[in-house]
């Protein structure tokens, strides 16, 4: 076989090499050979990168050539013999010996199943227009939201605003108040320039820690620092706010309840909550949005409604971007596989190999 | 191969694929304003129509925002359409960039992922570059709810049908964190309750006592902590279960009963076997062979040097000394015959094990040996055993050796006893969980006592009932620095710039040389009474330099925002933090107007010099 005459001539090469050429040899073949190499031989040899790899056993073979020698030698002739079963594989010429293994991703049978770049990138564009129809998940947070508190918890850009904005414009209408938080100032202010374009500036104010901008509307904005503050004071009896008119409390990113240092305020505020007003948490994703609804309902007095779904509204597919520019899927499949991280899209999967092989520093870093 | 994508090659890239406008996340500040440096000379100008339509609405901006009008990114926002967004712009540059997004201008914008939440505009195409997120002071892989509040950015209602999320690498990602991320379920959130001072003093305000174990109980932490409660109980049912088929034998409680015995047989078994090695004869032998002894050997005489035990040998072993003064090593058991015939012998610890004068003098006795001596007598006892211990003597006390139930006992027992270990375990954690934050409650309260927030009965004292209106970080230290009078008489600027030192809690590096003396002494004063309180609550940073900033903005109302810039190294944006801090520390001190009236007025005074100039522009 081909094979085997290119590993007699290299194996009877090594009897006598210079280091030049055995630091080539070692360049030649796979990782996964060198660091086998390396077992027992260099300290800690998994944490280095290929060139470092090589570097670190030249400097090993220094005071035990012949040994080194005869190990590289029964490896090499070892990966012979583990890629000779395939004999209707044509051989490579030994320059690129180290490709042998590398393209493992190339599996026959992922060839058919797996999405080229043009199925993947088709679609792309604008919708057209269309009148505006809320979801369903929608529609029955804001009917459930006459009835009892909800949490919602839905993927990022589902349009959780338009059911705030919605249930905002409800409760105004029976002129009850309403009081919309969310964790960051600068949120806030964002939210503040929006709902005064939807309601109109004499309808939302804002309340900051050392500012209030038209207090006396009817739907405030503040963060959830602040609405805190006002329940205790309430509390404790001395600030008259308007708590009797409240009807809806708006808790945006709920998600922040489990923020190490400020998460006990969004606890804070829901138990504190007047009992009339309505509860309306909005959370991105989460893991357990029935423990949070299951737990509403044991500390309020009606039953807890939870909303939610994992459908994007606008489906999302995953990609890869290499350094040189080369773009592929990251799964094989169109969309995102969930519950499978590893379907991986043969292409993507080699690149980014190929890519840690190359970039890979001698022993990571502790970042 | 670069390391990472080009950013300009990156926008290139995109654009030929239409994937723009996108959001790209980079690891670090640096890194978004490094990537904006490269488009400085780079040729992927704009069409003139989107140039203009760009000015125009940065104009537009501009009336409502002066601050954002001469920030150098500008040039490149217009030519290429291309900006960056960290938290070391200032709000209003971010609010610019993100209307411009919306209104859909942009092609790329860099941005940080530390503020992904705080980034509130979507787009066609997310990029993500890294699979970790700076916390604090460490990196952390980023969890599941991250990567999809990232990913989650991509796809504008309305606007695309298909959003994109990009992974391209960048040293140090790591694939599999990002594409579980993208294909996981996210995490569960868990409560973070704690237990600060003011809520203590707010909640003993407004509730007795005694009602305050119920509204704890209302908390998510009690909901998850019985969560968890009630899956160990469920465990302990089960166990309770599971040790049933153990319950009734000869004992009542026969897994203590065994455990005892066990442990007895067991000590006895490991002493008996440092004995077993030596026959009876061999070790009734042992105390006479001491050094001086002539003993008889399979092939001639000799004298004891030493008798030592060697951990290769299973006997005890003797260094004997031959004829023609040969020294040799040997187990005992070589002896043959031990002879009534002792020599005086000095001994030494090192070969030959006695002294030379002696080693000379029994060389020469060994020779002049007559040929018979009498062989010493020795009696071997018959119990071989020596004297059994306490312990091993009280294994006859046991029933279990002749119980009948003892075969069933001994093959259970391991499985019992882990059970029965589970159990207690149980029992202990839900106690511990049932009650941990009535207990955390009840600790905060005798802190609060301690000071003289809180009578003895709980109830608030006057110190209190102002103390519960500081409801932010450092509560205790603030208040304590109150009473203390540290703020007595201090101008606002010097208010502002301790209150600028307790607010800051970022340890990125600043640098402010100057700072006046009596910010300086009264700052040591809080250091030393920040450190005293350290048991009770950590300590804040309390730089000297932000307060010298803070300081200097409040002290000279004509410093520009642009002068107060160019005092220090810390980023626009933290400083503009920096100061938003501030005036929510200061609001709070503030709000003591009816009990401290010199430092609410003080505290009033410094807020309306803080808001000033950029801090104007935002509600």
């Amino acid at each position: 076989m081909g094979c085997d005459s290119v590993l007699s001539t290299q194996s009877s090469a090594l009897q006598s090499m210079t280091t030049d050429e055995l630091e080539k040899l070692l360049a030649q073949q796979p990782v996964a050979l060198l660091h086998r190499l390396a077992r027992g031989r260099v300290h800690r040899h998994f944490r280095a990168g290929k060139r470092r790899l090589i570097e670190l056993l030249l400097q090993h073979s220094a005071s035990n050539r012949a040994g080194f020698e005869s190990d590289l030698q029964t490896l090499i002739e070892g990966q012979g013999s583990r890629t000779e079963p395939g004999p209707s594989r044509t051989h490579p010429p030994p320059t690129i010996a180290h490709k042998k293994t590398s393209p493992r991703g190339a599996e026959p049978e992922s060839a058919e199943t797996t999405i080229s770049l043009s199925a993947w990138l088709e679609g792309l564009g604008v919708p057209s227009p269309q009148p505006f129809v809320p979801d369903p998940w929608q529609s029955e947070a804001l009917s459930a939201l006459n009835e009892t508190d909800v949490v919602i918890s839905v993927p990022t850009g589902s349009g959780k605003t338009y059911v705030a904005v919605e249930a905002a414009r409800r409760a105004m209408e029976d002129n009850r108040s309403v009081i919309y938080t969310s964790p960051l100032k600068a949120l806030s202010n964002t939210k503040y320039t929006e709902f005064s374009r939807i309601f109109g500036p004499d309808k939302v104010g804002i309340l900051t820690g050392d500012r209030q901008e038209n207090g006396q509307a009817p739907l405030l904005i503040m963060t959830t620092e602040i609405l805190r503050n006002l329940l205790y004071d309430a509390a404790s009896g001395e600030i008259d706010v308007r708590l009797d008119t409240l009807g809806l409390v708006i808790l945006d990113e709920s998600q922040y309840i489990a923020d190490p240092e400020r998460g006990v305020v969004w606890e804070e505020t829901i138990i504190f909550c007047p009992s009339q007003a309505r509860l309306l948490l909005l959370s991105a994703s989460i893991g357990n949005p029935q423990d949070i609804a299951d737990w509403l309902t044991s500390i309020r007095s009606t039953v807890c409604r939870l909303v939610r779904h994992s459908k994007r509204t606008v489906p999302l597919r995953a990609g890869y971007l290499h350094p040189n520019g080369k773009l592929t899927p990251l799964f094989r499949t169109l969309g995102i596989p969930y519950g499978h991280p590893n379907q991986l899209h043969p292409e993507a999967k080699r690149l980014f190999l190929e890519y840690e092989e190359e970039t890979l520093p001698s022993g990571r870093p502790r970042r | 191969m670069p390391p990472s994508i080009h950013p300009v090659d990156l926008v290139t890239a995109l654009r030929h694929k239409h994937l723009t406008p996108a959001i790209v996340f980079l690891t670090s500040r640096r890194a978004c304003d490094e990537a904006m440096e490269t488009f400085d000379h780079a040729d992927l100008v704009l069409p003139p129509v989107r140039q203009e339509a760009i000015a125009v609405a940065l104009e537009r901006i501009t009336v409502q925002h002066p601050s954002i009008a001469e920030h150098p990114l500008i040039p490149i926002v217009r030519r290429i359409g291309v900006a960056a967004h960290h938290a070391g712009h200032l709000p209003s540059w971010k609010i610019a960039i993100e209307e411009l997004m919306r209104q859909g201008h942009l092609d790329a914008v860099f941005a940080t992922t530390t503020l992904a939440a705080g980034v509130d505009f979507p787009a066609r195409t997310v990029v993500i570059t890294q699979s970790s997120i700076r916390k604090s002071r460490d990196f952390t892989d980023l969890t599941i709810g991250e990567v999809q509040q990232i990913a989650g950015r991509a796809g504008r209602r309305g606007k695309d049908l298909v959003g994109f999320a990009i992974v391209t690498p960048s040293p140090y990602i790591d694939l599999t964190v990002l594409t579980k991320g993208l294909t996981g379920q996210p995490e569960a959130v868990d409560s973070q309750f704690t237990i600060s001072y003011p809520m203590v003093l707010n909640l003993l305000k407004a509730h007795p006592h005694e009602q305050i174990q119920g509204i704890l109980a209302k908390s998510f932490a009690q909901f998850q902590l019985n969560q968890r409660a009630e899956l160990l109980e469920q465990k302990l049912d089960a166990l309770h279960v599971q040790m049933e088929p153990f319950g009734p034998r000869v004992c009542t409680d026969w897994i203590t009963q065994w455990q005892t015995f066990d442990h007895a047989r067991r000590h006895r078994h490991t002493r008996h076997q440092t004995h077993r090695s030596e026959s009876p004869e061999i070790s009734a032998r042992l105390p006479f062979l001491t050094p001086g002894r002539v003993v008889g050997l399979s092939r001639g005489r000799g004298i004891v040097l030493r008798q030592y035990r060697s951990k290769g040998q299973k006997n005890s072993m003797l260094t004997i000394l031959r004829p023609d003064s040969a020294v040799t090593e040997c187990p005992v058991t070589s002896v043959k015959e031990v002879f009534d015939r002792t020599y005086d012998c000095a001994e030494i610890p090192t070969y030959p094990w006695c002294s030379t004068e002696t080693f000379d003098r029994l060389s020469h006795q060994l020779e002049e040996l007559p040929p018979r001596l009498p062989v010493l007598p020795i009696l071997v006892s018959t119990s071989s055993e020596p004297l059994p211990d306490a312990i091993v003597q009280s294994l006859g006390d046991f029933p279990c050796p002749t119980c009948p139930s003892r075969p069933a006992c001994q093959k259970d027992f391991m499985t019992a006893s882990r059970l029965r270990q589970e159990q207690q375990r149980h029992t202990k954690s839900i106690q511990a969980l049932r009650t941990s934050l009535w207990h955390r409650f009840q600790e905060r309260v005798e802190v609060l006592q301690k000071f003289g927030y809180l009578t003895l009965a709980t109830q608030l004292t006057i110190e209190g009932e102002w103390a519960r209106l500081i409801r932010i970080d450092h509560s205790l230290l603030i208040t304590e620095l109150i009473r203390a009078e540290a703020f007595t008489g201090a101008d606002p600027s010097l208010l502002a710039g301790i209150f600028a030192s307790l607010a800051h809690d970022d340890d990125r590096p600043g640098a402010f040389p100057r700072i006046s003396a009596g910010l300086s002494s009264l700052l040591g004063q809080v250091r030393r009474l920040a450190e005293s309180l350290s048991p009770y609550e950590d300590p804040p940073l309390l730089r000297a330099d932000v307060a010298a900033l803070v300081e200097r903005w409040v002290a000279d109302p004509t410093l520009t925002w642009i002068g107060l810039c160019r005092l220090t190294t810390m980023a626009e944006g933290d400083i503009y933090r920096l100061l938003a801090r501030t005036l929510e520390f200061l609001s709070q001190a503030q709000a003591l107007r009816s009990t401290h009236p010199g430092l609410a007025e003080s505290a009033s005074h410094a807020i309306t010099l803080i808001r000033r100039g950029v801090l104007e522009e935002l509600p």
